[in-house]
């Protein structure tokens, strides 16, 4: 192995990008037709039941928004044909990256951070630099970092198998299908109010992705989700 | 929006639900269950049968849904959408405690009857404590008594072998659509009791369906009349439910 960096390197692949792209539609579809259903019902229950007049855990009206302009916002009939849609394009699109990325031991390569990375040290080291809005550069810009190893992993095998399963828990033909998959969630209800919670996690994490995507260099990182080529920069001081 | 040029998947055979329901002849009727009566075009349609096929797939054991104890029984359950008809003809009935209300039940069935409230209170019963869920995200839970949809259609002789689609009419110009995978399962009942009373006029006396598995805009209240049929055209917009006319998916499992 040569010592030296080149100032290109191939970062994703084909099948990554395809997949990132087909999946930032998809975010952005099931998020928007998610908002429409939940404006035509604008509270959060707890439990296996919760109706308009049970005791709410969530009420939208307490923050400004009435029950009946939410209704009127909302859009439920194309809220509802739309999320269905593009949550089969998301677990198909799913299926395809996993597999793929499973096949090419891509996730051990690519995600799963080392002995080192997961000491306390390289932790503190990696969060200032975060906090100091500092990229990685020359030969640590090769790999992901470890705060992105884990919240990749954690986005990819946590949140979105959760909101798979909550998404279906609430569905009435699993009442039959899978019963038990309801009563782990606590309740019909409890599902729906963590499918909720788990979006906030999910948008939370996208607002995350983006900044740092302008924080590393937006010309870069998307040229490198659309081509695949990457520049690395030297590192200071070399 | 028109029935686009559906490609033919395999029929398949109810042989599981109708075996154990014992007698009745829908045993050999063939029926599509696995994509709507009409497909919606594009992706959307894709969607549809993805939606659909895979959760009857899922259903092929006709499993009974989760029956609850008597105990978590909602109090106050919600009345949605009419509550009370103003139809004429529902007026009079109401006025008259149902006593002249009946329930034709025509189409492709062998010998078509007319059931008043006592006849079917006469036939085999089944009480279930059943969650109610609707699309727009409530859910609360009832015990629901009536005649298995089974046993009515049996009293009418059964079905003739092409019969596809039962359609219910009901009072205020609502109908719906089902087919024969969701007729010959053990919980799909013509309730006229709730919760160990009869069944209040908001949750659509003196008979409403319940076809658990699906959302509660499938369950029809305030019915009127059961027709067996083999094509749902001819009815409404013809998508096979007033649902479906208005853009909800027809098959509403999901």
């Amino acid at each position: 192995m040569s010592r030296e960096t080149p100032s290109w390197i191939h970062r994703h692949s084909y099948n990554a990008r395809i997949c990132h792209w087909v999946n930032v539609l998809c975010f952005f579809y099931l998020l928007y037709s998610g908002i429409m259903i939940f404006l035509h019902f604008p509270e959060l229950y707890w439990g296996k039941v919760g109706f308009q007049g049970y005791p709410a855990i969530f009420k939208l009206s307490d923050w400004g928004i009435s029950w009946e302009l939410a209704e009127e916002l909302g859009d439920r009939r194309w809220g509802r044909n739309y999320h269905y849609m593009f949550a089969w394009i998301f677990v198909i699109n799913g299926i395809v990256y996993l597999t793929w990325n499973l096949w090419q031991r891509q996730f051990y390569r690519k995600m799963l951070p080392s002995r080192t990375e997961m000491s306390g040290e390289n932790f503190k080291a990696e969060l200032y630099n975060h906090l100091r809005f500092r990229p990685a550069q020359g030969d640590a810009a090769r790999r992901y970092n470890v705060l992105q190893k884990l919240s990749y992993l954690f986005v990819l095998f946590i949140l979105f198998p959760f909101m798979f399963l909550s998404g279906i828990a609430q569905m009435p033909a699993f009442t039959a299908i899978w019963p038990e998959l309801i009563d782990l969630f606590g309740g019909r209800q409890t599902a729906r109010t963590l499918h909720v919670v788990a979006t906030v996690l999910l948008v939370l994490f996208l607002i995350v992705h983006v900044a740092e995507v302008f924080v590393a260099g937006v010309r870069n990182q998307m040229r490198a989700m659309i081509t695949g080529k990457y520049q690395i920069s030297a590192e200071e001081g070399k | 929006m028109t029935a686009p040029a559906a490609k033919k998947y395999p029929r398949r055979k109810i042989i599981a639900g109708a075996g154990a329901l014992g007698g009745l002849l829908l045993t050999g009727c063939d029926t599509d269950l696995h994509r709507p009566p009409v497909l919606r075009n594009g992706l959307m349609g894709v969607a549809d049968t993805l939606t659909m096929a895979s959760q009857r797939l899922l259903l092929s054991g006709q499993q009974l849904v989760q029956e609850h104890d008597v105990s978590e029984i909602t109090k106050d359950f919600p009345v949605w959408n009419q509550s009370d008809p103003e139809d004429e003809d529902y007026q009079r009935l109401k006025a008259g405690a149902y006593v002249d209300w009946r329930l034709p039940v025509s189409g492709l069935v062998n010998s078509p009857v007319s059931l008043s409230l006592e006849e079917l209170k006469r036939m085999p019963r089944r009480t279930q404590t059943t969650m109610h869920i609707c699309e727009q995200g409530w859910s609360a839970i009832a015990q629901w008594t009536g005649a298995p949809l089974i046993s009515v259609l049996e009293a009418a002789g059964g079905v003739k072998p092409q019969a596809r689609y039962v359609m219910i009419d009901a009072y205020g110009g609502w109908y719906e659509g089902y087919d024969m995978f969701d007729v010959v399962h053990p919980q799909t009942i013509l309730a006229y009791g709730m919760n160990g009373q009869d069944l209040p006029l908001g949750n659509g006396a003196p008979l409403r369906l319940r076809v658990e598995r699906h959302c509660g805009y499938k369950q029809l209240k305030f019915i009127k009349s059961i027709q067996v049929v083999d094509s749902v055209e001819g009815f409404g917009r013809g998508t096979g439910g007033i649902n479906s006319d208005f853009g909800f998916h027809w098959y509403a499992g999901a």
